[in-house]
């Protein structure tokens, strides 16, 4: 039951990015590989905020979700906005990340941080299993942000307009929609919301400039368990993945772990290619 | 023979030849062993940037997981090495197998799914190489490393430090050889068009699968010989060398240099190699550098070093190299088509709710032009889209004389349909007349292994690939431009272009979306002439066109599609005054016949 909750607080974080690409996705069209990265960024801005600077926590949130949604409007503006092509998105938002990657790096080192969680750090027993406060936190917050996502989406005229943008650009643009605007929007969004989950999966993961990689390409597995551009899709697929791997680990050995997640996303893509929530689309010319 | 011409007879090959013999000869003329040690580093990646190249430049495929698949090779050939097997041409068989292998299991989601999730398991082999060679690590040594490799022989003779360094440029430069033979032939204007548009792709015959396929596996052969020669310079292996910063300066280096060409791969990897990779207090830095060249070529240099030398090249061509007039086409312009009768029952296609076609039933005969009207979202482009194969009929049945269209798309095409698309579909990066020939890729088939060694099978399509390229232009009129950039063309001329190369296959039956839409006056004019050429030819003539003069004009029977069913069928005059067909374009019963639906809101 450890075992289960582990993974379900890992399947949390996956499901996390699942849900940024989905905000990026959906509102305009791109696939933002340095999203993970957005969030491990957040992870180091808590270090920051926490260790370095000794802020409260409510100030390190903030701190967090601003410096993440600055950064990812820079990369709207300077990976995304004249870029048009899916080959060229790949190459600069990979940019992007690497980028991301190696200024961590230098600044904050090679080596894990830890980042204290604001909370109780005792660990609790939950039906049978052992689990870390922050652990169930991570569990809430990706449940919440789900809800709030998909009623934003469905019931906002915000969510359907975005919506709109994603379908036909130039058909929302003529509706009078401000295409760029929302643009900028969801990587604001998207941005500050990886920025203020940053002190709750700091805990979990640590801060290390390494992280952003492997949690990019798990989120992607979970968005693909799920498919592409739905919400609840990224939560149970993100939450699925966060199982396999910890059961696998637990189960097999440590070196089975990531590679279950690649069998796991083999199998979705050869079996069910658009996913558990995806729907295919038909028209071609 | 004036200096342009002699200036045009060298080949654009000679001085990478040059530069290879010289390259080669530089261990023998004894330079240290640092310098060859960076020499044969920067083959090794080279060839890992042309493998990408292949996949990402030409066929348009995220195949990135070359890291993974010289990791496989590398250790492959490590595990030889340390059991007795050193002959370096083993070896290289060997890890070219396996190379294989790999590239072929990380294409899978390519075949089936989008760009990015090509990506993204390519990537992912990439991240899982370390927890795979800690599950073998008796032959692999984990993460502590491959120790123990015995120093590499080529046919039972020892190689020393200088020799091995000469093996390594010499498999390089053939390696290249190959590569350039191949994406210079027509099968590398197929990936090309592969690239541009898998629609298109299909619709000239191209099978999208096959080509896919022999993207992932082309691509991942270098990958697996930078494994051999890998291992065997320091003779020790170590997980480390084969991570993501390897995977991401192997995409810097492709973009830096240019992914679609053949010596940027080169370019990219010496820059690299000799600029970031070589010094360890720049090392931590490195991941900053490749980000940004990733960002900054990205948006700004999107052809790459060699992109940028290629535009110069031709600026210079153009101003004191001027290229002799091609005579005029001596041939029959136009031999006799042998048309197949199209017929259409009962077909029914829906989308969600939508029905887009509703028991359609048509024919159309050869040397007669048949016409198919009707407002927008009648659904004519969709039925040429349901007789290209691109959808699947929820009823009804299509043939081509008395045999059921085949399935896919290319299959269709193959059986001698072929078409234009209403939005030209024209690949970028080639001329206009390797544009047009790529509409024969398939009318006559060669094998890879042919084009890569120039076999006489080879030159002889290639021949063929060149002579009906010249009639097919000289019909429409378009042999001055021959030469020309494809993508530069204006709307109209991009029309006539997709008219030429649907020409070229000798098809059986034409289908032409809106291909007069973008054309000035003039060039209308010439259009109809061809058209009706053709049908006297013998083609069978599918129009979908919203100019009703020209239809009237052309046409020799006429079917009103309106709302996914056909509202009418005639002869131009039977059309030009039916009750409903008036009623459908003007909105409002009609009595006086003086108002021609040419008039009516169909005229966008």
């Amino acid at each position: 039951m450890s075992a289960i909750w582990a993974g379900l607080a890992l399947g949390a974080i996956y499901g996390l990015v699942a849900l940024g690409y989905n905000i990026v996705f959906v509102s305009s069209g791109v696939f933002n590989f340095a999203h993970a990265q957005l969030l491990m960024l957040g992870t180091f801005v808590a270090f920051f905020g926490t260790v370095t600077l000794g802020l409260p926590p409510w100030l390190v949130f903030v701190l967090a979700a601003v410096v993440v949604a600055l950064v990812a409007v820079i990369e709207e503006r300077t990976a995304i906005r004249f870029v048009r092509s899916t080959e060229g998105l790949l190459v600069t938002t990979l940019g992007f990340a690497t980028l991301l990657d190696g200024a961590t790096q230098v600044i904050w080192g090679g080596e894990p941080l830890q980042v204290p969680f604001f909370g109780p750090s005792e660990v609790v027993s939950v039906a049978g299993g052992q689990v870390f406060p922050v652990e169930l936190v991570l569990i809430g917050a990706m449940v919440l942000l789900t809800i709030v996502f998909v009623l934003v989406s469905r019931f906002s005229m915000l969510g359907i307009a975005m919506l709109a943008v994603s379908e036909d650009r130039e058909a929302a643009l003529m509706r009078g929609i401000n295409v760029r605007a929302y643009a900028v929007g969801a990587f604001a969004v998207a941005g500050a919301v990886a920025g203020a989950l940053g002190p709750l999966v700091g805990p979990k993961t640590f801060a290390v400039a390494t992280l952003g990689t492997a949690l990019a390409l798990k989120g992607f597995v979970a968005m693909a368990i799920g498919g592409f551009g739905s919400a609840p899709g990224a939560l149970i697929g993100g939450l699925a993945v966060g199982l396999i791997e910890a059961l696998a680990g637990r189960y097999l050995g440590q070196s089975f772990a990531t590679l279950m997640v690649f069998v796991a996303l083999l199998a979705v893509l050869l079996f069910k290619p658009t996913g558990l929530f995806g729907h295919a689309r038909e028209r071609v010319v | 023979m004036n200096l342009a011409t002699a200036a045009r007879r060298i080949p654009s090959w000679s001085l990478p030849l040059v530069l290879a013999v010289v390259v080669a000869l530089l261990p023998v003329l004894g330079v240290g062993s640092s310098v060859l040690r960076q020499v044969v580093l920067v083959c090794i990646l080279a060839l890992l940037v042309s493998g990408l190249n292949l996949s990402l430049g030409y066929a348009g495929e995220l195949a990135l997981g070359q890291a993974a698949i010289y990791a496989g090779g590398a250790y492959v050939s490590g595990y030889l090495g340390a059991h007795g097997q050193t002959d370096l041409l083993v070896q290289l068989v060997v890890a070219c197998g396996v190379a294989l292998v790999l590239g072929l299991i990380t294409g899978i989601p390519g075949l089936r799914l989008n760009k990015w999730a090509l990506a993204m398991v390519s990537f992912f082999l990439v991240l899982l190489v370390p927890d795979i060679l800690d599950l073998f690590e008796e032959e692999t040594g984990g993460r502590l490393g491959l120790t123990g490799i015995e120093p590499v022989t080529l046919f039972g003779l020892p190689l020393d430090r200088e020799a091995f360094a000469v093996a390594v440029v010499v498999v390089t430069a053939l390696w290249i050889v190959v590569f350039r033979n191949l994406v210079t032939s027509r099968h590398g204007t197929a990936f090309l068009v592969l690239r541009e548009s898998p629609v298109l792709a299909s619709s000239t015959g191209i099978s999208v699968f096959r080509m896919k396929l022999s993207a992932y596996a082309i691509g991942a052969l270098p990958a697996g010989i930078a494994g051999t020669l890998f291992a065997n310079l320091d003779q020790y292996l170590s997980p480390e060398s084969f991570g993501f910063a390897l995977a991401v300066s192997i995409l810097a280096a492709s973009i830096l240099g240019g992914s679609a060409s053949v010596y940027g791969a080169l370019i990219g990897a010496v820059i690299l190699q000799l600029g970031p990779l070589q010094s360890t207090e720049f090392e931590q830095y490195a991941l900053i550098v490749y980000g940004l060249l990733l960002l900054v070529c990205g948006v700004l240099l999107s052809s790459g070093i060699a992109g940028i030398v290629g535009r110069l090249r031709k600026k210079v061509e153009r101003r004191w190299l001027p290229r002799e007039q091609a005579p005029p086409y001596e041939g029959e312009l136009l031999p006799d088509l042998d048309g197949a009768r199209l017929s259409v029952e009962g077909l029914s296609k829906s989308f969600g709710g939508l029905h887009a076609l509703d028991g359609v039933t048509l024919d159309a005969r050869p040397g007669e032009v048949t016409a198919l009207i009707g407002p927008n979202g009648s659904g004519k482009t969709t039925m040429l889209n349901m007789i290209c194969g691109y959808y699947r009929a929820d009823a009804g049945e299509i043939r081509l004389d008395d045999t059921v269209s085949p399935r896919a798309p290319f299959q269709v095409a193959r059986a001698g349909v072929a078409r234009t698309f209403q939005t030209p579909s024209i690949p970028s990066g080639i001329t206009v007349a390797e544009a047009v020939r790529a509409g024969r890729y398939a009318t006559e088939h060669t094998s890879f292994l042919s084009a890569v060694l120039r076999l006489p099978a080879y030159r002889r399509a290639r021949a063929r690939d060149l002579d009906e390229a010249a009639r097919v232009l000289t019909l429409v009129g378009l042999q001055d431009l021959a030469h020309e950039d494809a993508t530069s063309l204006p709307l109209g001329t991009r029309r006539l272009l997709e008219v030429a190369r649907s020409l070229i296959s000798r098809p059986r039956v034409l289908l032409f979306d809106e291909v007069a839409s973008g054309l000035d006056e003039d060039e209308v004019d010439r259009l109809g002439e061809l058209i009706r050429r053709l049908r006297d030819a013998g083609a069978t003539i599918v129009l979908v066109e919203h100019n009703f003069r020209l239809v009237l004009a052309l046409a020799d029977r006429i079917h009103v599609l309106a709302r996914g069913s056909i509202l009418a069928t005639g002869s131009p005059a039977e059309i030009e005054n039916h009750p409903d067909v008036l009623r459908e374009y003007l909105g409002t019963p009609v009595a006086s016949a003086a108002a021609t639906p040419g008039g009516g809101r169909d005229d966008d």
